[in-house]
């Protein structure tokens, strides 16, 4: 135990003298104002407006402590699994209040009422492009739905230039939920994971993407996605449609709570989103990635073991890379003894300095969480109106 | 060509910082010239299509929708629907009778009767393609009735 | 037509598996160069277009029969269903290589051993016609057409949606990535399986 004490100790730190991570922070603080500022300002109520100011003081702080402590992954798990809580908090309640329940009915999907969701991506693209029309029962611009395709569009191509597949562990909504099982347990009970798991996502996006495209439906977000337990979904009005709760309510406890706890990964992320799998693609034109030093690598495998989305194996590490599938979460590279795990920008050398690489990707990364962040704000102001006035809605 | 590599891949770095920041603000100004440069609706299948007829009634109006057998293909399904719809909502009798012709030949395919209060409708087909209702809806705005249809073409 | 090719790039791997057994030691037993692979691998895919084509006479004839036999239409077309989800599941939940009395090329005729410029085609030829679980699909899909035209386009579309995944073969330094894309074909085909298993037992219910 002293001699593992003893390497954490001498292990490189990427943490950072108070004042240099005080004066990182504060262009932080004054985008996260610019950004969230003005929809304060025109809330009109003063709950929203302290809900908001406390979101603010508490999304600064968890950035600063980030740059600080060098820790990126702790503290970006903590706003992630934050976002991903928010989201039900403000969503059902909204869904109530606007529709009586979080149930989608007929009427609700004949008049574009449904919200976008962008893990709808992959399926709706060829619709798209041979047919123009959107495969999906929501709006294309914003009048009345939580999301609009066209927003959704535009987020998700700004987040796959900026960084890549980083949506997964600093954009995503719902990834959070993963997360935050996938960290109760202090040590894995299923150790041994097949290894060809890691490919059942991309055998999901063939499928889905060629199943919608024939049936002119959005396959994943009808059979498979275990998320609408969060959000919205069809009413159980017949034996199909029944089926289908079934189904997701199975895929959510297996997949984001049970698997994760036991196996200390991120299962639904890695091993079953088909829209991870589309990402991953698109990290090849993003100019971030995670390599690892070869000269300070000890082979320890400590990364091969952590890494919650398995973007790590032997040949990758001997060729001092991680697998397309990377979420750049930072894991590997907090937890890495030797400190040979590092945030890169491609083109630059191998041995430029990792701090800058990892503030660049940090700023880019937690900048496009404030996107999705303003969840916590509506969830703080309907927790306020639960305790002032009974009610969320 | 190491530096230039270098001063690039830092310059794109900042770009991506870039745009983290400013997607949020301009999404208000790029989502609709994006929807209408790139000419995108939604599937008919959700909205029903475009409308093909509008009949004026004294308070109200009648929108017929055109057949719905879309596909991915090049060509049409076998089996579809149109979508027959009131508006607005406030100005609707308490019965509405009302024969449908969808395919524009002038012949009524079917005879809707429509009891808005009780959200309830009675098919009465005319022609043989035509099968059976598929339901009735309220929407904000109007009161509509799909009719499912087999492909007269096919 | 986008149908056929849709279905063909979904199951182009599972048809890789299959001719892969065939194709790859020929090609590598040739031991000939890039562009001489590539002529190979065309006279192979011609052949394949072959034994496709065919198929598409075929399914166009068997709809054209159950047209004319409505009671028949609804539980043929379930069976269909059904059957290729079974066949799928086998290719997806099994071990990739495919028993040897599925794939009819292992005995090449005697005869087209006598011209071997002929060989790939021929090869192609059976190979195309063989019943693998995406010939079921693309059968289905054909039969359902009504028109000799549509058939063969859809097999047509079927077979350049197939063909995009032999195409990397002929540089052979593909073999790296082909168990990664094995296991992504299996897993998409007891994805697209289950799909088709349900809607084979909806079409046996007459719906929900």
């Amino acid at each position: 135990m002293a001699a593992i004490a003893q390497v954490k100790s001498r292990r490189p730190s990427l943490q950072l003298p108070v004042w240099k991570a005080l004066l990182l922070s504060l262009p932080m603080l004054l985008i996260s104002s610019f950004l969230w500022v003005p929809n304060l300002s025109g809330a009109g109520d003063s709950l929203a407006l302290i809900a908001g100011i406390i979101a603010l003081l508490g999304i600064n702080t968890i950035f600063f402590f980030m740059l600080y402590t060098g820790k990126t992954d702790r503290y970006r798990a903590v706003m992630f699994i934050i976002i991903a809580i928010a989201l039900p908090m403000d969503f059902i309640p909204w869904m109530i209040k606007t529709y009586g329940s979080m149930m989608l009915t007929d009427e609700i999907v004949y008049s574009g009422g449904a919200s976008f969701c962008p893990l709808t991506m992959p399926m709706i693209l060829i619709p798209a492009l041979v047919k123009r029309v959107i495969i999906f029962p929501g709006e294309l611009l914003p009048t009345m739905a939580h999301g609009a395709f066209s927003l959704m569009f535009i987020i998700w191509v700004a987040a796959s230039l900026s960084v890549g597949m980083g949506w997964c562990s600093w954009v995503c909504l719902y990834g959070g939920w993963d997360e935050f099982f996938s960290r109760l347990r202090r040590k894995p009970l299923i150790k041994n994971i097949d290894r060809r798991w890691i490919y059942l996502p991309f055998g999901m996006l063939l499928a889905i993407v060629v199943l919608s495209a024939i049936t002119f439906t959005p396959i994943y977000c009808e059979w498979f996605c275990p998320f609408k337990i969060a959000t919205e979904f069809q009413a159980p009005v017949n034996l199909l449609t029944s089926i289908q709760v079934g189904i997701f309510v199975v895929l959510f406890i297996g997949l984001v709570v049970v698997l994760p706890i036991l196996t200390r990964r991120r299962v639904q992320c890695g091993l079953f989103c088909p829209f991870g799998a589309l990402q991953s693609f698109l990290n090849k034109i993003n100019i971030f990635e995670v390599r690892v030093d070869l000269d300070k690598c000890s082979e320890c495998k400590q990364c091969l073991r952590t890494c919650p989305t398995f973007s790590l194996d032997e040949s990758s590490l001997k060729s001092g890379k991680t697998l397309i599938t990377c979420t750049k979460c930072s894991k590997c590279i907090d937890g890495c003894p030797k400190g040979a795990a590092y945030y890169h920008i491609k083109g630059t050398s191998l041995k430029a300095s990792p701090q800058t690489a990892r503030i660049l990707f940090v700023y880019a990364g937690f900048v496009l969480m404030l996107i999705f962040g303003g969840e916590i704000v509506n969830a703080l102001y309907r927790i306020f109106k639960l305790i002032t006035t009974g009610s969320m809605l | 060509m190491k530096y230039i590599k270098s001063f690039l891949g830092y310059s794109i770095a900042v770009v991506c910082i870039l745009i983290s920041i400013m997607v949020g603000p301009m999404i208000g100004l790029l989502a609709e010239p994006f929807i209408k440069t790139t000419g995108l609706r939604l599937s008919p299948n959700y909205d029903g299509g475009e409308v093909r007829q509008t009949i004026d009634h004294a308070a109200y109006q009648t929108l017929v929708h055109r057949m719905v057998f879309d596909n991915t293909l090049i060509g049409e399904r076998k089996e579809g629907f149109v979508q027959v719809e009131w508006a607005p909502l406030a100005a609707l009798p308490a019965h509405i009778d009302e024969e449908v012709d969808v395919n524009g030949d002038n012949q009524a395919d079917f005879r809707l009767v429509v009891d808005t209060a009780n959200k309830q409708s009675v098919l009465t087909p005319y022609s043989s393609w035509v099968q059976e209702l598929e339901g009735t809806y309220r929407f904000k705005n109007s009161m509509a009735v799909r009719v499912r249809l087999k492909n007269p073409a096919r | 037509m986008i149908q056929g090719f849709l279905l063909g790039l979904a199951n182009g791997t599972t048809c890789l598996v299959f001719c892969i057994p065939v194709l790859v030691p020929f090609l590598l037993g040739e031991g000939k160069s890039v562009p001489n692979n590539l002529v190979t691998l065309s006279k192979f895919l011609g052949g394949r277009l072959g034994g496709y084509l065919l198929f598409g006479l075929l399914a166009w004839a068997t709809g054209n029969f159950l047209s004319g036999a409505a009671g028949l239409q609804i539980p043929a077309y379930a069976i269909a269903y059904i059957g290729l989800a079974i066949l799928l599941l086998t290719v997806g939940l099994r071990a990739p290589a495919p028993p040897a009395s599925a794939c009819v090329v292992k005995s090449a005729p005697a005869a087209l051993r006598r011209w071997p410029a002929l060989l790939p085609f021929g090869m192609g030829f059976l190979a195309g016609l063989k019943i693998c679980p995406p010939m079921l699909l693309a059968f289905t899909g054909a039969a359902n057409s009504g028109s000799l035209l549509g058939s063969l386009l859809l097999f047509l579309a079927f077979f350049l949606g197939t063909s995009i995944y032999f195409i990397p073969l002929s540089f052979l330094g593909a073999f790296a990535r082909l168990p990664d894309l094995r296991i992504v074909g299996r897993f998409a085909a007891v994805i697209v399986a289950l799909y088709y298993l349900f809607s084979g037992i909806l079409m046996f219910a007459g719906g929900v």
